[in-house]
């Protein structure tokens, strides 16, 4: 699991190094995973040690957001002021956005089943 | 004889050290993450927003102001970006079981994610919300960690980002059956898909619990729509701030 981890954090700092000298509108850590994703492709298979540590992160990933989240606090009378304008554009949005992204799947494949 | 002394100093000296906000933090999620699973994993008992309460309703009854908290609760923030890359696993193993299906999945990523971001941000224009709302808006279908790294590049909060985020998570997972029913779209993987670039990790776990191989596309697609959010959401917030 050590060794799984080490290697995630040095792709996560060759992504901050790249986002920093060469792609300062891509988040580093984003870089970090398309180069992962590179070095698994090349590879051919996922470390063992590494998908034990992806798969406790991608397990509960929502306790990293809670931190960050609980600042909603600061945001309460903005969100309150707007809360017509955040409620319709948050249900329009994701109800558009499934249905687009389903409509496009169903045009483009002849027999969905196959 | 004097016992209330030692107990403030206590306090104190707890509340001074960034344990007492890690241990809220994973306690909050704890408590969460036990009602979701108590309820049957229903999206309304989402594990992240009912630790965003317990850790608010906290803070204000210690009277703990949030950026002291953040201060010791920054710990558990760090690893967003190490969960950010580890995302490569998955998305690996998506591209790995795809069966000829490259094409149709990569441009429904795109018209997907298209819809999010101008559906989001034309509807919240034209209830006139002011421009910090409008830029945490753009980037709340890509999943929360990457979401948040985004918003911090394009100058929106990514505190309001992460919320966002999460409620997004909610309202898809929750309304994709009856998009999809009215739509009338059967395939699993259609379905799946369609949930994972609309609703991320919360839409994702939703499609796990409905079928695994709906779940596996929405997997796939949250992770996609990960990397091509954070790709050109950042342009596409230059075009809106210069017009």
């Amino acid at each position: 699991m050590i060794a799984g981890l080490v290697q995630i954090l040095l792709w996560q700092g060759a992504g901050e190094l790249v986002s920093h000298f060469a792609f300062p509108s891509i988040p580093g850590p984003v870089i970090g995973l398309m180069l992962l994703l590179g070095f698994l492709s090349v590879r051919g298979t996922i470390p063992q040690s590494m998908a034990l540590v992806a798969d406790s992160f991608s397990q509960h990933l929502g306790l990293l957001f809670v931190p960050a989240a609980t600042g909603v606090i600061l945001f309460l009378p903005q969100l309150r002021q707007h809360a017509l304008a955040i409620m319709a554009a948050l249900v329009g949005s994701v109800v558009l956005t499934i249905a687009v992204t389903a409509l496009v799947l169903r045009a483009t494949t002849r027999d969905p089943h196959e | 004889m004097n016992n209330r002394l030692p107990i403030t100093e206590i306090w104190v000296y707890l509340s001074g050290s960034p344990l007492l906000a890690l241990i809220l933090t994973l306690t909050a999620y704890q408590i969460g993450f036990y009602l979701y699973q108590k309820s049957q994993r229903n999206p309304l008992a989402n594990p992240v927003a009912i630790a965003v309460l317990v850790v608010a309703t906290t803070l204000w009854l210690m009277d703990m102001p949030y950026d002291k908290y953040f201060e010791g609760a920054q710990f558990v923030h760090f690893l967003l970006g190490t969960a950010t890359v580890s995302l490569a696993v998955p998305i690996y193993r998506g591209i790995s079981g795809l069966k000829g299906r490259a094409f149709p999945l990569l441009l429904a990523l795109l018209c997907g994610g298209a819809t999010s971001i101008m559906s989001a941000v034309i509807i919240a224009r034209f209830f006139s919300a002011d421009p910090a709302i409008v830029g945490a808006l753009m980037s709340k279908s890509v999943t929360a960690p990457i979401a948040m790294g985004v918003a911090e590049r394009i100058g929106a909060s990514p505190t309001l980002t992460a919320v966002f985020a999460v409620a997004t998570g909610i309202l898809g997972a929750i309304l994709a059956r009856f998009v999809l029913d009215g739509l009338k779209i059967t395939a699993w993987w259609q379905r799946g898909f369609a949930i994972g670039v609309a609703a991320h990790g919360i839409g994702t776990s939703r499609a796990f619990s409905v079928h695994p191989e709906a779940g596996g596309y929405a997997s796939l697609a949250m992770g996609l729509h990960g990397i091509l959010g954070a790709v050109v959401i950042p342009l596409i917030a230059g075009y809106f701030t210069i017009h």
